[in-house]
């Protein structure tokens, strides 16, 4: 049996997944939702929080980004709070403890959710509370950009993030990674169906933490439990797409497998135990009966099409080396007059060839929609270069540690 | 409707369009491609009939067939390597694939008798090598024999080696097997009208050639 087979069912799936993106990316909520942003007719109080762990090397330029945010003085506070730092981040931000819209605040170190539930107790007159992680930065419109995206039913707003200044070919691989995911928050928000507020600039209404109460640890996901949770409560999550938060990328691979795995395993323990309730749920019919059983998929097909293709270029290698090695290397390196006859037009190459060009428009629309600024041409090389290759790597070990009851790490 | 249900069944017809259109786009050039082996085919048909009958007009003077004869042996060996290309895409089970090489087989053993005939009237002294391989599975130096050949093909144009499939359904081919005496393990072959068995290294494919075979040949390297 051709083996290849079983490539095809993923391959209608994610064909599939590419049309109902397109076609809810035309509908009525994601085209009023890509107008440009209204001018306020009122301006909430909103408080930003900062939780930070050990982030010495970046917390000043996040709290320097978000005091150039082009929002009023008075309507803006920032809560930074040291979750137990052992590097000088403590120091850094006891820099900022007198400025008038700033408060600094230290306690032992408990977890990320630890350190934003402290936060959210001290924004007490805020409307809208939002967080930023400490190695994160904003442009100066995302707030006012942001703020303008809710509606009187959003309960929560996220923002489009990318890449902070990608540096090396991983970071470049996560630049257009993140490219196609503001378009994919986009649609998906345009049906309701985000189930992930990301750490850099999600916002929430106060209302979302008095009615569902405070962050969890949720296995090192404390964003994506926060947005179950919302969805199991049938609250909206908006996102607001030119509401721009650039975060810096694992520069290394054992950091960002680190980082995957947490995420991964995070999806997993939380749909598959504590929100298993949302998986074919008919109520949020997009979230459950498409968007996280094809999350769920996805898991799988990358692991079981990398471990096809890793089987057969194996076979393939070690097929070709072995006539290669029956005759001198000038004959198979000679010229062999090529003809279309010969060339490989099979049903696998164009559908393939199909999703590429789909995948790159869309990482096109993401950094066009969202004025996302970088070069996408060479980081979108490396990105089909790498990806591949690399993103099974976390998603063994996650479904690993997930199967096994490992322990997630942090860092 | 709600949205996401219309949302859901235009995303399934448009995936079941693309799939469609490219399964047919697939299956037009899979076609293309059985219709140019057919055209070439009927061309050697063609040619090898004519060789043929050049061959009995000119009893006085046969001899003069051989430049023709030598142009078709080439021809010969491009469209073995399309049908071998075209039968790894289809499958060894497709029909028209079957339909082809029986063609193609009966097109090559048409092609030996007539170099033969030639060699005893010109007093040529070709060197030709019939190959017999299986790819039932149960051949597993079959591939690298094939490349071996295909490099000696090429090293050596006026080589003239012809592919059989050990195991087709063909009433000719089965007697052409039995009157070369080819029986035993695949790959097999009759190198002027010699056999062998077993393939191991180039070196000792080439030690099965007459002697001096391959250095009266012209050689391309």
């Amino acid at each position: 049996m051709n083996l290849e087979v079983l490539v095809y069912p993923f391959l209608f799936l994610t064909l599939y997944f590419e049309s109902f993106l397109l076609v809810t990316y035309l509908g009525k909520p994601a085209r009023e939702s890509r107008r440009a942003a209204r001018p306020l007719t009122t301006v909430p109080k909103v408080a930003i929080v900062v939780p930070c762990w050990d982030e010495g090397s970046t917390v000043e330029g996040t709290v320097k980004s978000l005091l150039a945010l082009d929002y009023p003085a008075n309507k803006l506070s920032l809560i930074l709070v040291n979750d137990g730092s052992i590097d000088n981040t403590g120091a850094i931000i006891d820099r900022y403890a007198e400025h008038p819209q700033i408060t600094a605040l230290h306690k032992e170190n408990g977890g990320k959710f630890t350190a934003m539930n402290v936060g959210i107790e001290y924004a007490k007159d805020a409307e809208l509370i939002g967080f930023l992680d400490a190695d994160s930065y904003v442009a100066p419109d995302a707030l006012h950009e942001l703020v303008a995206a809710f509606t009187p039913d959003t309960m929560a707003m996220t923002a489009s993030m990318s890449i902070y200044q990608p540096k090396t070919l991983l970071q470049r691989m996560q630049y257009a990674e993140y490219v196609l995911g503001i378009i994919f928050r986009h649609v998906f928000a345009s049906i309701n169906s985000l189930y992930v507020t990301p750490g850099p600039f999600s916002f929430y209404r106060r209302e979302v933490f008095e009615q569902l109460g405070l962050f969890k640890h949720a296995h090192l996901a404390e964003d994506m439990e926060m947005a179950m949770r919302m969805q199991r409560a049938g609250l909206k999550i908006g996102n607001a797409l030119r509401s721009r938060v650039y975060t810096k990328g694992p520069p290394t691979l054992a950091k960002l497998v680190t980082q995957r795995v947490r995420w991964t395993t995070g999806f997993l323990r939380n749909v598959l135990f504590d929100y298993r309730d949302l998986l074919g749920n008919r109520q949020n019919a997009a979230l459950g009966l498409l968007i996280l059983p094809l999350g769920l998929i996805s898991i799988a097909s990358g692991i079981f099409v990398f471990g096809l293709a890793a089987f057969q270029f194996t076979q393939s290698s070690l097929h070709t080396l072995s006539l290669v090695q029956t005759v001198p290397l000038s004959y198979t390196f000679s010229w062999h007059p090529i003809t279309w006859f010969y060339l490989p037009l099979t049903m696998m190459a164009f559908l393939s060839a199909t999703l590429l060009l789909a995948t790159l428009a869309w990482m096109y629309a993401g950094k066009h929609l969202s004025k996302t600024p970088g070069k996408l041409a060479f980081n979108v090389v490396v990105y089909l270069a790498l990806y591949g290759i690399i993103a099974p790597l976390w998603l063994v070990r996650s479904v690993s540690d997930v199967a096994l009851a490992t322990n997630t790490t942090w860092r | 409707m709600p949205l996401f249900i219309r949302n859901s069944i235009i995303s399934l017809i448009i995936a079941a369009a693309i799939t469609g259109t490219v399964a047919y786009a697939v299956n037009y050039l899979n076609n293309a491609r059985l219709t140019e082996l057919s055209a070439i085919e009927d061309q050697l048909s063609i040619d090898t009939l004519s060789l043929d009958t050049q061959f009995s007009l000119l009893e006085s003077a046969p001899c003069d067939s051989i430049a023709s004869s030598t142009t078709l042996v080439s021809s010969l060996a491009d469209l073995g390597n399309r049908l071998s290309y075209t039968e790894n895409q289809l499958g060894t089970d497709n029909a028209q694939v079957i339909r082809l090489k029986q063609q193609y087989s009966l097109l090559e053993i048409r092609d030996y008798l007539i170099t033969k005939r030639l060699a005893v009237a010109c007093g040529t002294k070709p060197v030709t090598v019939l190959y017999f391989y299986s790819n039932a599975g149960d051949c597993s130096a079959c591939d690298k024999a094939g490349y071996a050949l295909s490099y000696l093909r090429n090293t050596y144009p006026s080589l003239r080696v012809y592919s059989f499939d050990y195991n087709l359904d063909l009433g000719a081919l089965q007697t052409f097997i039995t009157i070369n005496k080819v029986r035993g393990a695949l790959p097999a072959f009759v190198i002027n009208g010699k056999q062998s068995h077993g393939f191991t290294s180039l070196e000792d494919l080439e030690k099965q050639f007459p002697k001096g075979a391959l250095a009266t040949t012209t050689s391309t390297r």
